[in-house]
């Protein structure tokens, strides 16, 4: 078990300076840089030149890349070339934000999703089927940013109300925090409900018409006993690598939702990066982001092994 | 089988955990800007006696975010609007463009090259010291200094000297007479004075702006927002009226609009586009000015076709402007030439220039006689992020299919848009221009041969003697004539097509009193209260 883990730490590292190369790289050969960008239309080679020895871009391209990775190898991350601030910090307090967001987005998803997964294959091919199948195409196809959008409208014309600008902590003010998020965590875990009950529908239905559940039926254990003790716990592999994968998505892409509701969080400031052509503020997120997905995949691997017993470690 | 559902309680409750730690941080520094926050609130508190009851802090929804506040080398128009409260420079433009007293009370032009300026003795930085001629000397030589990479150094340039007569009189000596000196120093933050022992313990004020203005900064949060407090201490009486300006950071449009009917924030400029839903509304008031800037299409002068005069002048007659000031912007745009209305008595009136009126024979007569009877092809670059500036693309594109021309769109994004503009490897762009605060700005900046904006190639000896006249032209009158005489040979020329002059469209709630965006100044929050 723990070999396993550290072989999986392991692997993880390749992975990780090889997304740190790419990007540095795509960030590197995509038309338009920062001193363009900051300069705009009023800038003269002269300042251009300045702008660029001032910001350490006059070095040649691996000399920067070291620069860059032997900082963060030890926990410095530099500065936004734009605005001068931190941006370890930065990256950390957003975080947070789109890890609260992600988190509830998913409890409302799983709340959702997963019961009523159950309830249509228990149900199958009824009218309670049918309908839930229909409700959850909606949720599967309607992109959240136009359901954002018509929400912002509803909420502002009808009830005349507009959730509370700027972010507070949950440790600050919990109410203001769940009132300001509990709208876009709504949005992104109606999204998400519709493809996790569709997968836990299908493989609940899957589960069911196993041998072993036959089995326990004929025993004359209890319906409620085999649907919950046999059968759900194995339907739920397939649903925990669907999970799993969302959860790393909406950590990199709560971005729409975070426009529209003017929520500061990660996704933006990789956003407003690549748009300034901020290098370090890019790079410097998009490993933390991988070094997270990485993590969770790791983490979802050894929860299915909690979950069914027959998945060796080795 | 219980033991494994303990495990992963177990696990679920260390991710919350990591949540907590992360949140942590998030909240000392919350906390922390709290507490200078109250510090401010106690200090207003203490001379709230004259405003009424009503809380005076106007909120105020921003597109984007400050990028930086340090005012020598700052650009974006997102940081400009906010150290335009911060900061002051010597001078300022009055409501009529006219020069007015700011940090100098006044000035005499000792001679063509010589400038003297009285300053107030009454002015205090943020953090507390005293204002006096030895900042003047430091800011801009900081400005002058091209490690700064300050955006107004070339403009200050040929500032020979720069000597502290008094504590409160400075002089400055140019190496030649140039007539643009006073538009630069009035022409805002750029050019702002600055203390030096806080660029000097920061290394630059992006992140601690300290100025003399208005408004103190209090507390920025990335992409939420940036807080001003009354300026105590301000030297004239009374100003600010409001106790807090909050910028808060809403990139959304529709988020924007929907908080604004909300009353979430007090005022927010809208895209044309959105003034129609906000229309009927008794509780919001929309003021709309025109904007100091024009739309243009500019050609790049290498280019086999396009460098000659007389297709250029084919498409100034084959584009029908009225058209795209009817269809893009709702009929509310001017036409413009190189110098929009804006910009007060320098502009032209170009309504019934020969070029501006639509006539597609004589355009097909001027391409047949430089040899492109039967067309060609041309690429036409728009930054895809400007919605006005693509569908006004869209539109010359199907009036110069009319003609035989056949112009191929190329939605850049705007880092790449910026690049083509440098490099001019497009063989037209459509864009926006400036045109500064004065005419040299307008001309010579953009079409002269050694302009640093003239990045299209574009060269006539002509026309750069004419602006070579008005740069060293300090009287009045006879600058006027010159700059008459340039906008009606580079109209004429059309290195560049000028189309229209936009405007800017500002909604506040009906509570804001005392607000009155000009051109040039479309912020002015001095005299605003909230009722």
């Amino acid at each position: 078990m723990y070999k396993y883990v550290i072989r999986r730490v392991f692997y993880t590292i390749p992975v990780i300076f090889g997304i740190s190369i790419v990007v540095f790289v795509i960030m590197n050969v995509i038309p338009g840089d920062i001193t363009s960008i900051i300069l705009g239309t009023e800038g003269t080679p002269e300042l251009r030149e300045q702008l660029r020895e001032n910001l350490g871009l006059n070095l040649p391209l691996y000399q920067q890349y070291w620069n860059w990775i032997s900082g963060v190898v030890v926990g410095d991350f530099g500065e936004s070339l734009r605005t001068g601030a931190p941006i370890l910090p930065e990256i950390l307090s957003r975080f947070g934000l789109t890890l609260e967001l992600t988190l509830l987005a998913s409890l409302i998803a799983w709340v959702i999703g997963i019961p009523f997964g159950i309830i249509a294959a228990i149900y199958r091919n009824t009218k309670t089927d049918i309908g839930l199948r229909i409700v959850s195409l909606f949720g599967v196809s309607v992109p959240n940013f136009a359901l954002a959008t018509i929400i912002i409208l509803v909420l502002s014309l009808g009830f005349n109300y507009f959730p509370p600008v700027g972010y507070t902590s949950l440790f600050e003010d919990p109410l203001m925090n769940l009132e300001r998020l509990f709208i876009p965590a709504l949005i992104l875990g109606v999204s998400m409900a519709g493809s996790i009950m569709r997968m836990t529908r299908s493989s609940s239905l899957e589960v069911l018409e196993q041998d072993y559940v036959r089995t326990a039926r004929a025993k004359g254990i209890k319906e409620k006993v085999v649907i919950f003790r046999h059968a759900f716990r194995n339907a739920l592999i397939p649903v925990l690598t669907m999970i799993g994968m969302q959860i790393g998505f909406l950590l990199g892409g709560t971005v729409i939702v975070e426009q529209i509701f003017s929520l500061p969080g990660l996704g933006q400031y990789i956003l407003t990066g690549i748009m300034q052509r901020d290098l370090p503020v890019v790079q410097g997120s998009i490993l933390f982001v991988a070094v997270i997905f990485v993590t969770i995949n790791l983490l979802v691997d050894i929860l299915y092994a909690y979950l069914n017993p027959r998945i060796s470690y080795d | 089988m219980k033991k494994r559902w303990l495990t992963l309680i177990a696990m679920l409750f260390m991710l919350s955990i990591f949540v907590v730690a992360c949140s942590n941080g998030d909240d000392e520094n919350g906390n922390g800007n709290e507490n200078e926050t109250d510090n401010n609130n106690g200090e207003t508190e203490e001379t709230e006696g004259s405003s009424d009851d009503v809380e005076q802090i106007l909120k105020v929804a921003a597109d984007q975010d400050p990028s930086g506040l340090d005012p020598h080398t700052s650009t974006a128009s997102s940081s400009h609007r906010i150290m335009g409260k911060i900061y002051e420079g010597l001078i300022t433009l009055d409501e009529n463009m006219e020069f007015a007293p700011r940090l100098a009370a006044d000035w005499d032009i000792v001679d063509e090259t010589t400038y003297v300026f009285q300053l107030r003795d009454d002015v205090v930085f943020h953090n507390g010291r005293e204002m006096t001629a030895d900042d003047v000397k430091y800011s801009f030589e900081r400005i002058l200094d091209p490690e700064t990479g300050a955006i107004g150094s070339s403009n200050l340039s040929l500032i020979e000297e720069i000597n502290v007569l008094g504590d409160y009189e400075v002089e400055i000596k140019l190496s030649q007479p140039f007539a643009p000196f006073l538009s630069y120093l009035a022409s805002g933050a750029n050019y702002a004075i600055v203390p030096k022992e806080v660029v000097e313990e920061h290394g630059d004020l992006n992140q601690n702006p300290v100025g003399t203005g208005p408004f103190v900064f209090s507390e920025m949060v990335p992409d939420t927002h940036v807080i001003l407090t009354k300026n105590e201490d301000y030297y004239l009486d009374g100003q600010p009226y409001l106790d807090e300006l909050h910028y808060l950071t809403m990139v959304d449009e529709s988020s924007r609009i929907a908080a604004i009917r909300t009353g979430e924030v007090d005022l927010t400029t809208v895209t044309p586009d959105s003034v129609s839903l906000l229309e009927g509304n008794d509780e919001l008031n929309i003021i709309s000015y025109d904007d100091l800037e024009y739309y243009y299409l500019g050609f790049n002068a290498t280019h086999e076709a396009l460098s000659d005069k007389r297709v250029r002048q084919a498409i100034s007659l084959a584009v029908d402007r009225e058209e795209i000031i009817d269809l893009v912007m709702a009929g509310e745009a001017k036409l413009s030439g190189p110098i929009p209305e804006s910009l007060g008595n320098w502009s032209i009136d170009v309504s019934n220039h020969e070029l501006y009126q639509p006539d597609i024979d004589r355009a097909q007569e001027l391409l047949e006689e430089a040899g492109f009877g039967s067309g060609f092809e041309m690429q036409m670059g728009v930054p895809s992020t400007e919605a006005a500036l693509v569908s006004a693309a869209q539109l010359i594109q199907q009036h110069l299919e009319l003609i035989g021309i056949d112009a191929e769109i190329v939605q850049l994004e705007w880092g790449e848009y910026i690049d083509a503009w440098n490099s001019n490897t497009y063989d037209s762009l459509v864009g926006k221009n400036g045109p500064g605060r004065d005419p040299d700005r307008s001309l010579n900046f953009f079409f002269s041969t050694t302009g640093s904006a003239n990045v299209w190639e574009y060269s006539n000896p002509e026309f750069d003697e004419i602006v070579a006249e008005g740069l060293v032209e300090v009287d009045e009158e006879k600058r006027h004539e010159i700059y008459t005489r340039a906008q009606e040979l580079i109209i004429e020329e059309s290195p560049n097509l000028f189309l229209l002059m936009p405007k800017s469209y500002i909604v506040v709630r009906g509570n804001v009193d005392g607000y009155n965006p000009l051109p040039h100044d479309s912020e002015n929050f001095r005299e605003t209260t909230i009722k």
